[in-house]
């Protein structure tokens, strides 16, 4: 990294170290100077800057860290694809269903194979589904209601058999969550029935387009994966793919914009912040990728506590935000006004629907209905948010604001994801309001309000506002027993004008996603599920 | 000096056992459920429930705590809720670089903070000690994170001449795990390349750290040496004739570091502590960010795990220092 005199940086003026002082001490606010770049890897190596998993066990952690990591060594039936995503035909070449809904088969390619060179065969895919299963960890939640693992069965050695429980529509858009492992290197490290559990979170099992390395891996800290050369899709369609990721997770933002703009880091995570956009795309070296993803930002209520068990008290809450104020203002215009309880960008969407503006004449007198109907709307509120996330403390700050000018009382209270998800789990313990997203875990309007809005999942964390409505109950139950789309969707149509109309939460934006890249980056391929992070389309330039 | 550590060591497992106690009640105070986050975002209440069920998260408080401390009894630490690997297991490899960071900070407190602080005390009132007094108020104040990036900014932006962060470069394999410590790893397997690498990574987090350590070992030796420089004994053996640096290096230094020792021993414990933020910044791969991301999601085998371990490590640390004390002074081993 040492350089000769002529490829050294400018000095350090008093002027300019002035300069970063100040820009560092603003946090993110960094100076637009062109630092020295040391390019720390060559030409077959990509440094990655994405989160990494809790572990490496794609069976027992299910989040977008984890879809970063698997899209890459693991392979699945079929595969989201593209943006926006289409579901294509991966592991497996093609499906049926029966007409009822309840039978699903899948025929695999001829010739697959594991990253050991054993074969992946359609007993491996009915053990993976197994696993998944028993394991009942994050993955298996779409899963658990609806197929028994005795009913995953391979009648030959391509085809694999589903039955179901009762017809469930978002099976399909959940089939590319399961990846699908090798048990030959899986059973021989199991210990007291766990199905190597403890051994697959620090291994790897797959047949994805790259292979993990298990000595370059230390949880959350770093992961080197080399490639797969025979892998099954081949390498035709990208002639000089990186032969070697090395995910270098960095945690502050400052670390972070640095690493990219020396070049030590090829990308960054995709949540960059907004004021970090000018300066990164002010540089030689990096530039700021700007993708439309389908990660919705929102406000719950606790329909069950008053004032929010009362509609007007809601649409009043609802008329308070000021989402243009906070989306131009705070985000710098980088997300999308979303009125609607899903990403606006999905199938389902009754396009019709308006919905609530940010009006204080309205919201007071929606208060004052409110208030003449009994709801308490002088009550002291809280609405609690995520403490590490700047973003959920800004728009409860926003609102804490605007909510005073028409005289209602509201403290913002920190606090962290796993104690507001505990507290979730009883209308009791819910928090009157609190901020979250809801990333895509599968493509379907059944991540979004159908585990929203249906009460049969309160309890769950996405199901918070315990809304209940048995019309909206009905529609959604109807839309994920249909399998056709073009049947579903006006189901999902008329569910979410019903739930927009009783106003149980405010819906705020959909995500736009910022990651930085280093130039030298070519031929990336975005799709919203994993965030762009499939890697096998890549190559670096230099 | 035997029976000296032997009593001392006896004493640290009460301490540890009551580090326990107050560790367990008040992570059990906060109302997060363990469960919740083993689970992962796309659980049912079902999987929850059944997971609550399967590590004894339904059993009272009290029971939980026996099962803990029967179990820490055996070394086993449990299951990490997040990484859903043993906790020792992710301890053992993260501790070496964790230690491996305290100890270069405080070898470099050391080694400029003593020298610097004998150089204040015979040079007192004069300007070299008033610029060694306004370095050592800024070197307490100043706080860790802007120090770092400043570090960041100068040395691996500008100048190029440091790694900016992480321990070894990606392009760079690590040398065969033989004691956990990277640098030791190296030298020990031939791996010179990563040695010198893994050393060009350690500077600057160990400066950051070692900042505020260096400040108050320059203050207190400082203090140490003018405190001596009084005594009759130095009038004396200069008044016989004994030349001025071996007096200085070896008697009154000896007798000025009784203070010092201590402050180092309480400045391990902060570096410990302090080197959260280092690491953080740094994406240093030690226990400080595996710590905060179990604070974050509430991952209480994690937490419990790592108190113990810090309160164990601080311990060992005091009966060094206590060890320490008497070799300087060996009237202290005596009254012991």
């Amino acid at each position: 990294m040492t350089g000769t005199k002529e490829n050294r940086g400018p000095v350090l003026g008093r002027r300019r170290m002035g300069n970063l002082a100040s820009g560092a001490l603003l946090a993110g606010a960094l100076p637009a100077v062109s630092f020295r770049s040391v390019q720390a890897a060559d030409s077959s190596t990509f440094v990655s800057g994405f989160a990494l998993p809790m572990n490496l066990d794609p069976h027992q952690v299910y989040d977008v860290p984890m879809q970063s990591m698997m899209l890459n060594a693991y392979d699945n039936l079929y595969r989201y694809e593209g943006d926006p995503p289409k579901i294509v035909p991966w592991l497996a070449e093609s499906h049926t269903v029966s007409d009822d809904g309840l039978q699903w088969e899948f025929k695999l390619r001829p010739n697959l194979k594991f990253h050991d060179g054993s074969p992946l065969t359609a007993d491996d895919v009915v053990y993976s589904f197994r696993r998944v299963l028993a394991l009942k960890l994050a993955p298996a939640g779409a899963f658990l209601r609806i197929l028994k693992p005795e009913n995953v069965t391979a009648p030959d050695p391509l085809l694999v058999r589903f039955k179901l429980e009762t017809s469930y529509a978002p099976f399909f858009a959940a089939i590319p969550s399961i990846c699908i492992v090798n048990p030959r290197v899986i059973k021989p490290n199991e210990k007291d029935g766990d199905w190597g559990k403890a051994w697959l979170a620090s291994n790897g099992a797959g047949s994805g387009a790259y292979r993990i390395d298990p000595k370059g891996y230390r949880p959350l800290e770093y992961l080197d994966m080399e490639i797969n050369e025979g892998h099954f899709k081949g390498w035709a369609d990208n002639p000089k793919p990186v032969k070697k990721i090395a995910y270098r997770p960095t945690k502050e933002t400052s670390t972070r914009v640095l690493a990219l703009l020396n070049g030590t880091l090829d990308c960054t995570d995709p949540n960059l912040p907004a004021d970090q956009v000018e300066q990164i795309n002010a540089s030689k070296i990096a530039y700021v990728q700007k993708d439309v993803v389908m990660r919705t930002f929102v406000i719950r209520m606790n329909n069950t506590k008053p004032p929010f068990d009362n509609l007007n008290a809601r649409l009043c809450f609802a008329h308070a935000f000021n989402y243009m104020g906070f989306i131009n203002d705070i985000l710098g215009g980088y997300a999308t006004r979303d009125p609607y309880p899903m990403p606006e960008n999905l199938w389902g969407i009754p396009k019709d629907a308006k919905g609530y503006d940010y009006d204080l004449k309205k919201a007071k007198e929606y208060m004052a209905k409110a208030t003449a109907e009994g709801a308490p709307m002088k009550r002291p509120l809280e609405i609690h948010v995520q403490s590490e996330n700047e973003q959920s403390v800004q728009g409860a700050q926003l609102f804490q604001s605007d909510l005073a000018q028409i005289g209602i009382n509201l403290k913002v209270v920190g606090n962290i994801w796993s104690n507001l998800t505990t507290a979730a789990a009883k209308p009791e313990t819910t928090p009157d309001m609190w901020v979250h997203w809801v990333s895509t875990y599968f493509v379907d309007p059944e991540n979004w309000v159908g585990q929203m809005y249906d009460s049969q999942f309160h309890g769950t964390w996405k199901a918070s506002s315990y809304y209940k409505n048995a019309d909206v109950d009905a529609l959604l139950r109807k839309a994920r027993a249909t399998v056709k789309q073009e049947v579903r969707a006006p189901l999902y149509e008329e569910a979410i004008r019903k739930i927009m109309a009783d106003s149980p939460d405010i819906w705020i934006y959909n995500s736009m996603q910022l990651q930085g890249f280093n130039k030298r980056v070519k031929g990336r391929r975005f799709c919203t599920v994993g965030q762009g992070a499939e890697l096998r389309w890549i190559t670096l330039a230099g | 000096m035997l029976r000296f550590v032997l009593r001392r060591c006896a004493l640290v497992l009460p301490s540890l056992l009551g580090l326990l106690v107050v560790t367990f009640l008040l992570i059990h105070a906060v109302p997060s459920d363990p469960a919740v986050a083993m689970a992962g975002d796309a659980a049912t209440p079902e999987q929850i429930a059944q997971l609550r069920l399967q590590y004894g998260l339904d059993r009272p408080i009290w029971e939980q705590f026996a099962v803990y401390v029967g179990k820490v009894a055996r070394f086993d630490f449990g299951e990490s809720a997040f990484s859903h690997r043993p906790v020792a297991l992710d301890i053992v490899q993260r501790l070496p670089a964790t230690l491996e960071l305290t100890f270069a900070s405080l070898l470099l407190s050391v080694l400029i903070g003593v020298p610097l602080g004998v150089a204040a005390g015979l040079k007192h009132n004069t300007w070299p000690d008033h610029l060694l007094r306004i370095f050592s108020v800024l070197g307490v104040a100043i706080a860790a994170f802007w120090f770092a990036i400043m570090l960041q900014l100068l040395f691996a932006m500008n100048l190029g001449w440091l790694p900016l962060r992480g321990e070894l470069s990606a392009t760079l394999s690590k040398p065969p795990v033989v004691t956990g410590f990277l640098l030791l790893d190296s030298i020990v397997t031939g791996r010179w390349d990563a040695f010198a690498d893994g050393l060009r990574h350690l500077l600057l987090p160990a400066v950051t750290l070692a900042l505020g350590g260096l400040a108050t070992i320059v203050r207190f030796t400082r203090s140490g040496v003018l405190d001596t420089l009084q005594n009759d004994f130095v009038f004396y053996e200069r008044a016989v004739g004994y030349r001025w640096p071996r007096l200085v290096w070896i008697y009154v230094l000896r007798n000025s570091l009784t203070a010092t020792v201590t402050q180092i021993g309480l400045l391990f414990g902060g570096l410990i502590a302090g080197g959260v933020v280092v690491e953080a910044i740094f994406d240093w791969p030690g226990i400080g960010s595996y710590t905060v991301q179990a604070i974050l999601t509430g991952d209480r085998q994690v937490m419990l795990a790592v108190t113990l371990l810090v309160g164990a490590v601080y311990a060992a640390v005091n009966i060094l220092v206590d060890v320490a004390h008497g070799l300087l002074d060996p009237r202290l081993m005596e009254r012991a």
